[in-house]
């Protein structure tokens, strides 16, 4: 991570943040104390507490706070850190060794072992019902190499593993707890080893967790427990805060935030998350199997004007899928698509499209993203392309685009971030991927590079294979970025010690409680 | 012409409700079959593969053919089994449990505000038709009945909860565990839901006791020499308390159906809040599991408003 980058990650955050970023403690206005609970409005109910069985990016703003990973991130750039593993090395490229942090306890008072991390990952990667096979692709057998040591056999290189276990795959979930549940089915009693304990959850209404009185990080955490209200419509959420009944609230909309700040007892603080707004394309049929449609389409998006127009400025333009502030990300990339929509119509005629070509995308019905739908239409229309939405509910819309059906081509959605870059890549543009909405082909040195991006864990490697990965991406133009979302989180004054990060799932790591 | 014993009445209505509640529950599985969007799809995560939404199919069991599908829920439910949760494994019965005592709340008060409100709205507006009062009821009434509730929700939490901080604008308390706070919660969204049924109320009560007071025997009961207030009371609202019935079976069942809205903007936990999560995300034992509840309340209310209507009216036969 280079200060430059760093510096830019400042220039994204809010004046009143920076310093919190920066400082580390220095931020906390008084000493931190314990006590008090920590009352969240949250805005899904989660899929399962289980971080094999569970499949929603919204479940992990309760995951992280009672499961620790083997490996953490870094809040501004998400490089990975220790976490539950105090150290890494791969021996050879297709061996990963992982020494277990010494005398952590899960909250039943069972050890932290190796035993424990094998069984974890072997049941990650093997059990039917888990939905992180895939992270664990190219492991081939966990096997412990000492009391607090686990030694991984890979199939192929695989560089992405530290950045992965720092995710649901590296979730740690006490071996007892599922061996005692029937058909080891722990998705309703969760027991981990982090933060918080479990104490109850009822569905789509309330979750509650305590303080995990053993945790291994020193002081931690501060509040005596977090009580989750679970508030769907997001307004009433951020209603909930200003009038007192929560105390923060994650996911506010961009559009609320100048409402919720009139009320002088809420702060609100932002920052950049690789969250992006983004049209996927379906490159496999017409009109986008042609590269220059695909470009053009590229050209005529002014991103600057969206992030205003749409998302209230609170938004990073998005030119390819990593923001400024990643470790991955490489600024020649960025300068491919600037908005040009001479050069759009151009592209067009060349495509043999000289009078205008009517285009069909699919999208969803709520007020924001219809919103979001009519600025682009209009930035189209002036690069002479007539785009029509088809609007239906988000589990209907997504099934109809990427599933069999195959409707319209391309849909206005968003792609949450993931730990590791190249997951991004291979999720979205290898041929059999799921978020490869036509399953088309992909050049070869496209495959190959993702691959590459895998290989060596060098950083300064890895970020050269990310660079050609994000070129090959961007100029077959077989997506287009639009905007990374800002995380907005409103809480009221007496929470302390909240930072921003840049997956934009929330940690409540550092936070107390003013009495 | 024999009546038939109460008890034989109530097996009776009860009997029928059957074929309606496997009608409303069928209908109601087709739509969520035949809508696009697959729970498949929510269960596979964010990863998800093809080869992976096929597995979860098979695990799940949800590549079996509809009726089977169907006709599973169905065992399960005749063996007094709502099933679970497909994405969060929680009981169905568990959350409609936690969930019925909040709707049942928010309802109950609406239907208590309505009827104080409207009743002596409708009956001071009958006593002197077209007169400034009459007026001023029927403006009241229509505007109760054309302003949404979701939008005067948000302006009495805005003004009352936001402003004023009298009463919280989120959330339920448990009625068993702090009767006073859970009516203190649930106050907002049932002034909202009641602003219609006042008016309903009103309009419906006006209307028929106009026909009751312009009576013949009305008449003579005025010849008779007895007072406006006697009539009224003795005879009036005795006459058209059938009417009131009906009217407030249509309106529970109505409150119910509002509740689905309400429920949203005040962030309650209810039914409605349920039925709307599970059919977003095609979690179809939820969905199936609060429609069945649904029905079963409308066929309740509409037995307990004719039997009350009978016990008023011997004339109506059961």
């Amino acid at each position: 991570m280079t200060q430059t980058t760093r510096r830019e990650v400042m220039a994204l955050i809010s004046g009143a943040l920076a310093g919190a970023t920066l400082g580390g403690h220095a931020f906390a206005q008084g000493t931190p104390k314990r006590g008090g609970i920590l009352r969240i409005s949250a805005p899904a109910n989660p899929s399962s507490l289980d971080p094999a069985t569970g499949g929603a990016g919204s479940d992990h703003a309760f995951l992280f706070t009672m499961y620790d990973t083997l490996t953490e991130w870094d809040f501004e750039t998400l490089k990975p850190k220790p976490g539950l593993a105090e150290s890494w090395t791969f021996s050879d490229p297709t061996t990963l060794v992982l020494n277990i942090r010494s005398g952590v306890t899960f909250h039943d008072g069972t050890p932290l072992d190796a035993e424990a991390v094998k069984f974890n990952l072997e049941r990650n990667k093997r059990d039917p019902k888990s939905n992180i096979k895939a992270d664990l692709a190219a492991m081939e057998s966990a096997a412990v190499t000492g009391p607090l040591q686990v030694t991984l056999k890979l199939s192929t290189p695989d560089a992405a593993l530290p950045g992965i276990l720092s995710d649901r795959a590296g979730m740690m979930v006490s071996p007892a707890a599922v061996k005692a549940s029937a058909a080891g089915n722990v998705a309703r009693t969760p027991v981990g080893a982090g933060a918080y304990a479990f104490v109850s959850w009822a569905d789509g209404e309330k979750i509650v967790i305590k303080r995990n009185e053993k945790y291994w990080k020193p002081n931690r955490p501060y509040p005596d427990g977090i009580e989750f209200s679970i508030i769907p419509e997001l307004t009433t959420g951020s209603r909930s805060v200003t009038a007192g009944q929560n105390d923060l609230m994650y996911q506010l909309p961009p559009r609320q935030k100048a409402i919720v700040e009139r009320a002088s007892s809420i702060k609100i603080f932002n920052g950049p998350t690789l969250y992006v707004f983004q049209i996927f394309l379906n490159w496999a049929k017409p009109p986008f199997d042609n590269i220059k449609v695909r470009q053009a389409f590229n050209f005529a998006i002014d991103r600057e004007t969206f992030v205003k127009a749409a998302l209230a400025g609170l938004a990073e333009p998005a030119y390819m899928n990593l923001p400024k502030a990643h470790w991955a990300y490489d600024k020649s990339v960025a300068g491919l698509y600037p908005y040009d929509p001479d050069k759009a119509k151009k592209l067009l005629i060349e495509a043999g499209f000289k009078d205008g070509l009517p285009i069909e995308l699919v999208g969803y019905p709520d007020q924001d993203s219809v919103q979001r739908q009519e600025i682009l239409i209009e930035q189209f229309r002036k690069a002479g392309m007539n785009v029509r939405f088809l609007n239906a509910p988000i589990a209907e819309a997504s099934a109809a685009f990427f599933g069999a059906e195959k409707r319209g081509s391309g849909i206005l959605a968003a792609w949450t971030g993931r730990p590791d870059p190249s997951l991004t890549y291979s999720l979205m543009f290898t041929k059999d991927a799921y978020y490869n909405g036509g399953r088309g082909a992909v050049p070869p040195e496209l495959e190959a590079a993702i691959k590459e991006s895998r290989a060596s864990e060098d950083i300064e490697l890895r970020r050269k294979a990310f660079a050609t990965v994000q070129r090959l991406v961007m100029e077959n133009a077989f997506v287009a970025p639009l905007a990374f979302q800002f995380e907005l989180v409103a809480m009221n004054k007496k929470v302390q010690g909240y930072r921003p990060n840049l997956l934009g799932k929330p940690k409540y790591d550092d936070v107390w409680l003013e009495s | 012409m024999a009546r038939r014993s109460p008890t034989r009445v109530i097996g009776g209505r009860l009997l029928q409700a059957l074929p309606v509640i496997l009608l409303a529950t069928f209908m109601v599985f087709a739509l969520l079959k035949l809508v696009p969007g697959d729970i498949a799809v929510t269960l596979a995560g964010d990863n998800a593969t093809d080869a992976r939404i096929t597995e979860i199919r098979k695990v799940y069991g949800l590549d079996r053919p509809f009726l089977v599908q169907y006709g599973a829920w169905l065992a399960n439910v005749v063996q007094g089994d709502l099933s679970q949760s497909l994405l969060t494994g929680e009981k169905v019965a568990t959350s409609i449990s936690r969930a019925f005592p909040n709707t049942l709340l928010i309802v109950a008060i609406a239907l208590v505000l309505a009827l104080v409100t409207g009743i002596p709205m409708g009956v001071i507006a009958a006593i002197k038709p077209d007169g400034w009062v009459d007026k001023t009821v029927s403006m009241i009434a229509s505007l109760g009945v054309a302003i949404p509730g979701f939008w005067l929700a948000m302006i009495l939490v805005a003004e009352i909860s936001l402003k004023l901080n009298w009463l919280p604008a989120t959330g339920a308390k448990s009625f068993s565990v702090s009767p006073i706070e859970a009516i203190r919660h649930a106050l907002l969204p049932g002034i909202a839901i009641a602003a219609y049924g006042m008016a309903e109320v009103a309009r419906q009560l006006r209307g028929s006791l106009l026909e009751v007071l312009s009576s013949q025997y009305v008449r003579t009961l005025h010849a008779k020499g007895l007072s406006m207030t006697r009539i009224l009371w003795q005879h009036g609202l005795k006459n058209v308390s059938v009417n009131l019935f009906t009217i407030i079976s249509i309106l529970v069942n109505r409150m119910l159906a509002a509740t689905v809205v309400i429920e949203a903007v005040f962030a309650i936990p209810g039914l409605g809040s349920l039925i709307v999560r599970g059919a977003i995300q095609r979690d179809f034992p939820i969905v199936q599991g609060v429609v069945f509840t649904m029905v079963i309340v409308v066929i309740l209310v509409n037995l307990i408003a004719d039997l009350l209507c009978a016990a008023v009216d011997p004339r109506i036969e059961q």
